[in-house]
Order: C-alpha cells, then sequence, then structure tokens
C-alpha cells in the first residue's frame, strides 16, 4: 500500500465494515512509514475525540414540549373531524327529507287534492266558438289534460289571453253554481274538475277529467 | 395484537386518524435519532427541535407522501429531516453552539466520570474542540463525519442516506477527517501533523 492509499482508505482499518485484506495492508504500511504512521496515531486520538462527542449527545432526545405540541395537534385534527362529518351527515338529511317531500308532494298532488296550478296557460283562438282548447306549450300536466275545456254560461270569451287553471275536486252538483246543468240523480259523485280563471278572477270555462265527462255532467 | 408488535403502516394509518397511542410509538421509535442528528449537523438544539417537530407534523397532516413500497418509516422520516437540515443550513448563518443549552434547558452535563478534576477539564475541552471543528465543516464533510463517525452508520447506509454512491461517502469522509484533523492540530498547537492530515 502506497502513502495515498494509506491516506485515503488506510484510516478505515479499525472501522467494522473495513475489508480484511486493506486493513492488513495498511497495518504492515504504518508500520513502515513514520508519516503515516504519525497520520494514524493523529486519527485515533480524533476517533477518540469523537466517541467522546458521541457519548455526550448519545442520549439526546427531542424536548418533551415537542411531544406534546405533536399530540395536540393530532387532538385539534380529530376534533375538527367529527364536527365535518356531523355536517356531512346532517347535509345528506337534508337532502332525503328535502327528496321525500318533493315526492309526497307530488302524489298529493297526484292524487288530486285541491291545488293551485300557477303555470300560466295560453289559451287558443278556438275558445271564439265557445270551446277553448290549451295550447300545446301550456305546462298543465299533460297526462289529464287531454279534454278541451267549456266555456261557461254569462262568460266573456276572451282569446289570447293569458289565464290560469284551477284544477278543484268537487261534487258534481256544485257545478250548477256556474250555471250548468247537473243530473240529480249524480249530483253526489266526486269530480276532477279543472276551471279557467281569467284575470278578474272568475271562471271562463271548465273541464272534466277521465271518467267524469262533461257531456254526461251536463245532462 | 399489542401496540408495539405493530407494523409502522399500520401504526401510521391509526395515528393518523388520531390515536395517540399509536403515534407515540412511532414518534418515541424515531425522535431521539433524528433530534441527533439535527442537533450534530445544525449546532442548534433550538433548530433540531423545530425540525424535529416539522418532521412529524408533516407525518400527521401529509402521511400519504410516506410510501411503504418504496422504503421503510424510518428512512422516510430521516429523509424529510435532512432536506430540513440542509434548507435550515442553507438559510442561516450557524446558530449558537452545541455547549450552551440543551433542548431541555439545562446545561449539558458529562456523564459520570471516574477521573480528577484536572482530566475531566481537559475532556470537556477537547469535547468542546472537536464539537466545534465539526460544526465548521462544510456541510457536505460535516454530514459525512456525523453520520458515518457520530451515528455509526455503514458507507453504504450514509449513501442511502444522502442518496449518493458510496465512492462519494468514502471521499467526503477523508475530505472531512483531513479537514478535522488540520484544525484540531492546529487548535492543540501541534503542526507536526496537520500537514499529513491536511492534504
Amino acid at each position: 500500500m502506497s502513502c495515498e492509499q494509506f491516506e485515503l482508505s488506510g484510516l478505515d482499518m479499525d472501522r467494522p465494515d473495513a475489508q480484511p485484506e486493506e486493513a492488513v495492508s495498511a497495518r504492515e504500511h504504518a508500520a513502515s512509514c513514520e508519516r503515516c504512521f504519525a497520520l494514524l496515531q493523529s486519527w485515533r486520538e480524533l476517533k477518540q475525540d469523537l466517541r467522546f462527542l458521541q457519548e455526550n449527545t448519545r442520549f439526546l432526545s427531542a424536548p418533551a414540549r415537542v411531544e406534546m405540541r405533536l399530540k395536540q395537534e393530532l387532538r385539534t385534527r380529530r376534533e375538527a373531524r367529527v364536527p365535518r362529518s356531523t355536517v356531512a351527515i346532517a347535509t345528506w338529511a337534508l337532502a332525503a327529507a328535502a327528496a321525500l317531500a318533493v315526492a309526497v308532494g307530488w302524489m298529493h298532488w297526484r292524487d288530486g287534492s285541491p291545488s293551485r296550478i300557477v303555470n300560466k296557460a295560453a289559451v287558443s283562438s278556438s275558445s271564439r266558438s265557445g270551446t277553448i282548447a290549451p295550447d300545446s306549450s301550456m305546462l298543465l300536466a299533460a297526462d289529464s289534460d287531454s279534454g278541451a275545456f267549456t266555456r261557461l254560461p254569462a262568460s266573456m270569451p276572451s282569446p289570447y289571453e293569458n289565464r290560469e287553471i284551477l284544477q278543484v275536486r268537487m261534487q258534481r252538483g256544485a257545478l250548477g253554481r256556474f250555471g250548468l246543468p247537473v243530473a240529480q240523480d249524480r249530483a253526489a259523485e266526486w269530480v276532477q274538475v279543472d276551471f279557467l280563471i281569467g284575470e278578474d278572477g272568475v271562471p271562463q270555462a271548465v273541464r272534466l277529467h277521465d271518467d267524469s265527462q262533461l257531456d254526461s255532467t251536463l245532462q | 395484537m399489542k401496540i408495539l408488535d405493530e407494523k409502522e403502516p399500520a401504526l401510521l394509518k391509526r395515528a393518523v386518524r388520531g390515536d395517540e397511542g399509536a403515534f407515540l410509538v412511532l414518534y418515541q421509535k424515531h425522535q431521539a435519532s433524528l433530534y441527533r442528528y439535527a442537533l450534530r449537523m445544525t449546532g442548534s438544539p433550538w433548530a433540531a427541535e423545530e425540525v424535529v417537530q416539522e418532521v412529524f407534523l408533516l407525518l400527521i397532516r401529509e402521511p400519504q407522501k410516506f410510501q411503504p413500497d418504496r422504503g421503510a418509516l424510518g428512512a422516510f422520516l430521516f429523509g424529510v429531516t435532512r432536506n430540513r437540515v440542509m434548507k435550515h443550513l442553507e438559510r442561516l448563518p450557524r446558530e449558537d453552539s452545541l455547549d450552551a443549552i440543551n433542548a431541555n434547558g439545562t446545561t449539558w452535563r458529562e456523564p459520570e466520570d471516574p477521573l480528577t478534576p484536572m482530566m475531566i477539564a481537559e475532556k470537556s475541552e477537547r469535547i468542546e474542540q472537536v464539537r466545534e471543528a465539526v460544526l465548521g465543516l462544510p456541510t457536505e464533510f460535516r454530514e459525512a463525519v456525523v453520520l458515518c463517525e457520530l451515528e455509526e452508520m455503514s458507507y453504504e447506509e450514509a449513501a442511502q442516506a444522502c442518496g449518493c454512491p458510496v465512492g462519494t461517502i468514502r471521499s467526503r469522509l477523508h475530505r472531512g477527517r483531513a479537514l478535522l484533523l488540520a484544525k484540531l492540530e492546529l487548535l492543540r498547537d501541534a503542526p507536526r501533523r496537520a500537514s499529513a492530515g491536511a492534504k
């Protein structure tokens, strides 16, 4: 081993992971070279001092306040997580309740309970002849809106005006109040009726649903 | 199954969910070595404390950064610690000396030693000189000395920790030793060996 090689790797001879051949070679070189032997002695003194320094700091660890701060951070995050999950649950619950309310409302409407349809209906000019047919763009539920309106007696036809439709479930006999003839034997029957309301709030035309045909009512 | 027997990724999952016990197992296992490394590199107990705190806060806040398939938790934490230490060293000039105060606020004490007061004083002085000399090394040489001599890592372990080849570590350690020898020989008024060491 040369002096340059000794400087590069000879000082590792005392390390546990040193190559045995290199360590033997380094020892032989140090024994024969005064300069490298002096270097080895200096290094061993320094190594001893480094060991003192190592022992001096061997049992040091982070102060307890670091642990406290980290635990506090964990707790804060845990507490923050609980309200977040609560809010999420509450949001889902509200959404479910809203969906349920909409479904119940829709079913209620489908059952025909009295309700006011606020959609505006543009009425076609066919009402001039006494029968008012709804415009195709009318938003009233289409499945129950297949029939045409029959103008009520004494009402003034006013085509092209915007009207409102009022859906009512009533006894057939009550139609007599609007000037319509009613068969006495069927006066107690309940029927679903649409009234076409003018801008003055007065019904102008009427339409019966399904099996409660207007013609038979008016007999 | 005892909490101490659990694997670190499982413990980390529990810790992130707020399990203090699981977190403390991980913390107690790794904090001391990380703190010592940071302290030996920065020379500042306050900086070392801050670094350790930041490292574990990162683990709590961004646990997904640790990927078990890429290595052990200890290696991950050491990598984060090393990055923080390097940033600290780039940002600030060296702070107060290691001798001042330890992290608990008390003066460091020598271990109990059956030496005379004179010998104890000499030993303390030598430790202080070595400490100063190590802290005075350029960062990359200091790191090699800290890892290979103070932390007693093998060359392979140190190379892995630093993310560089083994040859680089050996070279840095060789240079670090030479600089240390030169400094200490000068300090101890023994120039006869300094020239050999500084080559």
